[in-house]
């Protein structure tokens, strides 16, 4: 919930345009319920964006536009084990789909 | 017209905060508040939420009377044709509240009323007779699939069109049973759904058989030797006189009886409080049900160290499952503070 409002309050500050949110998270239903707060709005009803459709653009840090963008050394260090535990399609695609239909923004 | 709606909802879903919050009293706000916002949208214009009642739900778990009256009034003062409580989900504290407010408000005000929950949520083996709850996955992750079901059954009730099956509208069934007529008689309806059952095909049954949960066993004990080993039974065995009545059938309680010394539960100490079998021969000798006798002589063959010097012991018969639980979870906590390493369970 405080998360929800941080996000509110960066994209309220710096403008949706300029936010990206990254997401880490490791199961899929998860990621996708993140990823839909954060462009078409809180589906819980229950956080600060609750019916805010901010639209901004996220990602999951295994996709492909994310990694391009980080140090590759930093990459292996920080998220290459992480990368082998988990089902990174899975991920990348849940959270696709969300930015795909809601996000008004992306990188 | 637009129906006018009244919409409950816990400390949680207002974003008032979680736990640290659930003594929030009851509080009207005016409009929607949270998965109100989701709920009037699929109103589509046909009714709408004019007021949100929101209230902890340790306050009302704690102060249900005085809740519930508060409540009640603050549902009469918005002049509400209907109201609406929830999606509680997994939350038993929040689904009891929404079941409990929602049969106060029709049966004080006689308006349609709705919830939502998760089918193993407490509130709905408590309130399930007497209200329409819409069946909902275990975490706010299914908001979206129960808020057209509940607007869809609000609207119905309140426009007065015929509500279908459970698996029709999406509800949890109520207990309730209608008389049909059919074309074909029992007997010939019976064999259609046989045959359609060794043909592998699909059949409805006309009467379904409640689901019990199935308890995996612990893993054996590795050293029996030195096990403290106790003894519970829903056969009703209890000192004579049954001294605590504890009820013949769908008991209420469950007892605790010392067995410090005893080796023999004899016919003028005990007698079982069952009454769901012919007690001659439990009245006769209660180690046929609870075998205190032989388990004490094991205990000295050194089988395993010690029988546990209590046992508990309720009555089976017709006791609601729910009730069997919270004993079974009671039993379970004791037991495990005494130091009791096993218990075996003997039944009728």
């Amino acid at each position: 919930m405080q998360n929800q409002q941080r996000v509110k309050d960066a994209a309220e500050k710096y403008g949706a345009e300029n936010v990206v949110v990254i997401l880490g998270s490791s199961d899929a239903e998860g990621a996708e319920i993140y990823a839909e707060t954060v462009t078409n709005g809180d589906p819980t009803f229950a956080g600060p964006l609750a019916g805010v459709p901010l639209g901004l653009a996220v990602y999951h840090v295994f996709e492909q536009e994310i990694r391009d963008e980080a140090d590759e050394a930093a990459w292996e260090d920080q998220i290459s084990m992480m990368e082998m535990v988990l089902d990174p399609e899975a991920l990348s695609a849940a959270v696709k789909s969300m930015r795909e239909e809601f996000s008004k923004y992306t990188l | 017209m637009t129906y006018r709606v009244v919409h409950y909802i816990n400390q949680f879903f207002a974003g008032i905060g979680g736990e640290e919050k659930a003594d929030y009293l009851p509080e009207l706000r005016e409009g929607v508040v949270g998965p109100g916002m989701a709920l009037n949208a699929a109103f589509k214009g046909e009714a709408e939420i004019v007021a949100t009642v929101v209230c902890g739900d340790t306050y009302f778990a704690s102060n249900m009377e005085e809740a519930t009256k508060t409540i009640l009034d603050m549902v009469k003062k918005s002049n509400a044709d209907a109201f609406i409580a929830g999606p509680a989900f997994n939350a038993g504290r929040y689904g009891t509240a929404c079941g409990a407010i929602c049969s106060a408000v029709s049966k004080e005000l006689g308006v349609p009323v709705v919830s939502a929950m998760y089918p193993e949520n407490p509130g709905v083996e408590m309130y399930r007779k007497n209200l329409f709850i819409v069946e909902a996955a275990d975490s706010a992750r299914g908001m979206g699939k129960a808020v057209p079901a509940m607007a869809a059954l609000l609207l119905k009730q309140l426009k007065g069109e015929k509500i279908g099956l459970p698996t029709e509208e999406g509800y949890i069934e109520r207990g309730v049973r209608i008389n049909k007529f059919y074309e074909k008689l029992a007997a010939e309806r019976a064999v259609d759904m046989f045959v359609a059952k060794m043909q592998g095909k699909p059949f409805t049954t006309e009467y379904a058989m409640p689901v019990f949960d199935r308890v995996a066993p612990n893993p054996a004990i590795k050293d029996l030797k030195n096990a403290t080993v106790a003894i519970v039974t829903s056969g009703g065995i209890c000192p004579k006189g049954n001294p605590d009545h504890i009820e013949a059938s769908s008991a209420s309680k469950y007892g605790e009886y010392d067995i410090t010394g005893v080796d023999d539960l004899t016919a003028e100490a005990y007698c079982t409080a069952h009454g769901g079998y012919d007690a001659t021969y439990a009245d006769q000798d209660a180690d046929r049900v609870l075998p205190v006798d032989v388990l004490r002589e094991m205990e000295k063959a050194g089988v395993f160290k010690k029988l546990h010097n209590k046992f508990y012991t309720t009555v089976g018969n017709g006791t609601a499952v729910a009730s069997a639980k919270r004993f079974g979870a009671e039993i379970a906590e004791k037991l495990k503070k005494d130091g009791v390493d096993a218990v075996i369970l003997t039944s009728t």
